[in-house]
């Protein structure tokens, strides 16, 4: 009995923590969602792209890992500064199903991109952090959980923290939440909305770059990160789009359910069930909690 | 860069077109001086929201474009500025529809129009205070998500949140927009307030024919993008077609300017 609780708890906390790499990609996509008020499709490719670049530079160049790592982040600020002015505002006036059209092609440049500059072959990315069960937890608490898993945890959480602060208390946050309630008012009243627009997406590019160097680590640095980014719909649908405590829970929930599911219910239908039950889950938020969790209601005085 | 003369804003002979088709404007020109209040009155559609976003640059953003004439704001052309620019020149638009940020607080929503001013937070806090002495329902209500206050407490909050950026000039797009009679006097009251105290010019558009002009020194009534009259708010009160057409005390059925123009040409043939 006391077996199979800490079983269990092995298979929850696992979930958990792998949710937490769920969270930190959807946190990219929330930060989009919150200015642009558009799925950002690109986000997956900002994590392959950036990921890619990061293990290009220590590999290929034999740059020291931090200065990698800079290096990386600032050219997702420049990707992010082209995408403002060779995308965003030409299409300024369009209407938002236009610019989420458009993401798609910027995924599709950046895919591309990427695998041009670096090839195509599978990177090995080595953070210096094992992905196997730490032994001091293994020893004193019989769990068994990765040490990658934990630090994807405390990355995430750091960058919630941050990034909360960030919107919560300072003036650039401020003026991105007016944006994001109305672009049009916001530019009445001087807030320059290029500014905040390049702000979010260097945001989401150095965000993408975290998420890709956690999953890089796990998957190995490919194509199929891509894809895995997609999983973060799922992750929205039911944290809410515009929310980034959302966005956390939303992986956690996500990342438990799945993990509990495959041990437990898996079986019945042969295994397997990781990769389609989330969208399941996520159906049912769109029946019943359309703006999810944490989502910001549409409000209107009646 | 200042400017001596006394008109801050001086809009000559604009014509405006959106999307390079529709023609909004024909031949609109005012001025407007320096510390003063000027109405600019007319129909849904007559073209006082183009004129007042042409003025803040802000039909850029709409697929707007001045096609002729000229806008001169305190002294210099404003054709090369955009809207964040203008605030900085001190130059505020108060939206059609208030437009306030739902769900930032009261108080959030007043000091985003600090947003491109260099402040520290306790010069913030400072302005604020002064604003709130101006409006004094915001006070109470400063912890509230804007999206649930009425929509007179949503008009301060638009007129309070231009006021944070310092201007020196505002434009207030109908501002009594589907306010109740006694909330329209209650704005009014705040707009005359902040203009005396705080000598800023002020160009309204409004529908409100009558109590806009009791509470502007110069009005001009524009129809299907036009300027059909023009003249002080007292000679316009007491100005018979104006009376008729504008202040509903109409006899004849005739509707706008227009018309009487089509009856008076009539007339003349007829002699």
């Amino acid at each position: 009995m006391a077996n199979e609780l800490l079983f269990f708890m092995e298979v929850l906390v696992g979930g958990l923590l792998a949710g937490t790499m769920y969270s930190l990609v959807a946190l990219g996509f929330v930060l989009i969602f919150k200015a642009s008020a558009t799925f950002n499709f690109s986000q997956g490719a900002m994590v392959f792209f950036s990921v890619l670049a990061f293990c290009g530079f220590m590999q290929d160049f034999n740059i020291p890992f931090v200065l990698a790592f800079i290096l990386a982040a600032l050219l997702m600020v420049v990707v992010g500064l082209c995408t403002e002015r060779l995308v965003l505002r030409p299409l300024m006036n369009a209407s938002e199903d236009t610019v989420l059209m458009a993401t798609i092609g910027l995924g599709y440049v950046l895919e591309g991109l990427a695998q041009a500059a670096w090839g195509v072959e599978v990177r090995r990315l080595d953070l210096g952090i094992g992905d196997f069960p730490v032994p001091w937890i293994a020893d004193n608490l019989k769990l068994f959980i990765s040490a990658l898993d934990i630090t994807a945890g405390l990355v995430a959480a750091i960058m919630i923290i941050g990034l909360f602060l960030l919107f919560k208390y300072t003036k650039i946050g401020l003026g991105l939440r007016a944006v994001a309630d109305d672009a049009g008012a916001a530019s009445s009243i001087g807030i320059p909305l290029k500014h905040i627009m390049l702000l979010v997406w260097s945001a989401a590019g150095v965000v993408a770059l975290v998420a890709g160097c956690m999953w890089g680590a796990r998957a190995g640095v490919q194509f199929a990160l891509v894809d895995l980014a997609l999983k973060a719909l799922p992750v929205l649908i039911i944290g809410g789009f515009s929310s980034i405590p959302g966005a956390i829970i939303g992986g956690l929930i996500i990342g438990a359910v799945e993990k509990i599911l495959e041990v437990y219910i898996g079986p019945f239908f042969g295994g397997a069930i990781e990769g389609w039950a989330p969208y399941v889950l996520a159906i049912f938020f769109l029946l019943y909690r359309p703006e999810g969790l944490f989502g910001e209601k549409i409000i209107r005085r009646v | 860069m200042s400017n001596n003369s006394a008109n801050i804003l001086d809009i000559k002979n604009i014509e405006v077109m959106y999307d390079n088709v529709i023609l909004a404007l024909h031949d609109v020109s005012l001025k407007v001086p320096k510390g003063k209040v000027v109405a600019l009155l007319g129909a849904n559609g007559a073209g006082k929201s183009t004129t007042l976003k042409a003025v803040s640059t802000m039909l850029a953003s709409e697929r707007g474009k001045v096609t002729k004439g000229s806008i001169n704001y305190d002294g210099n052309s404003i054709e090369k500025q955009n809207p964040s620019q203008m605030v900085g020149l001190g130059m505020v638009q108060v939206l059609e529809g208030r437009r306030c940020f739902g769900h930032l607080t009261v108080e959030e929503n007043i000091i985003s129009g600090a947003y491109s001013r260099k402040l520290s937070k306790g010069d913030i806090d400072q302005e604020l205070e002064k604003i709130y002495t101006y409006f004094l329902r915001l006070k109470e209500r400063r912890k509230s998500q804007a999206a649930f206050t009425s929509g007179g407490e949503q008009q301060m909050i638009a007129v309070a949140r231009a006021m944070m950026a310092k201007p020196k000039m505002l434009l207030l797009d109908e501002p009594t927009m589907g306010l109740a009679p006694q909330l329209v006097a209650e704005i009014f009251n705040i707009v005359k307030e902040l203009n005396q105290k705080e000598g800023v010019s002020i160009l309204l558009a409004e529908q409100n024919t009558n109590i806009a002009l009791k509470n502007s020194d110069y009005g001009y009534i524009i129809e299907t993008g036009k300027v059909m009259l023009e003249g002080t708010a007292e000679s316009l009160l007491n100005n018979d077609k104006v009376k008729e057409l504008y202040l509903g005390i109409s006899k004849k059925g005739r509707k706008n300017f227009r018309d009487v123009l089509k009856e008076e040409s009539l007339k003349k043939k007829i002699n």
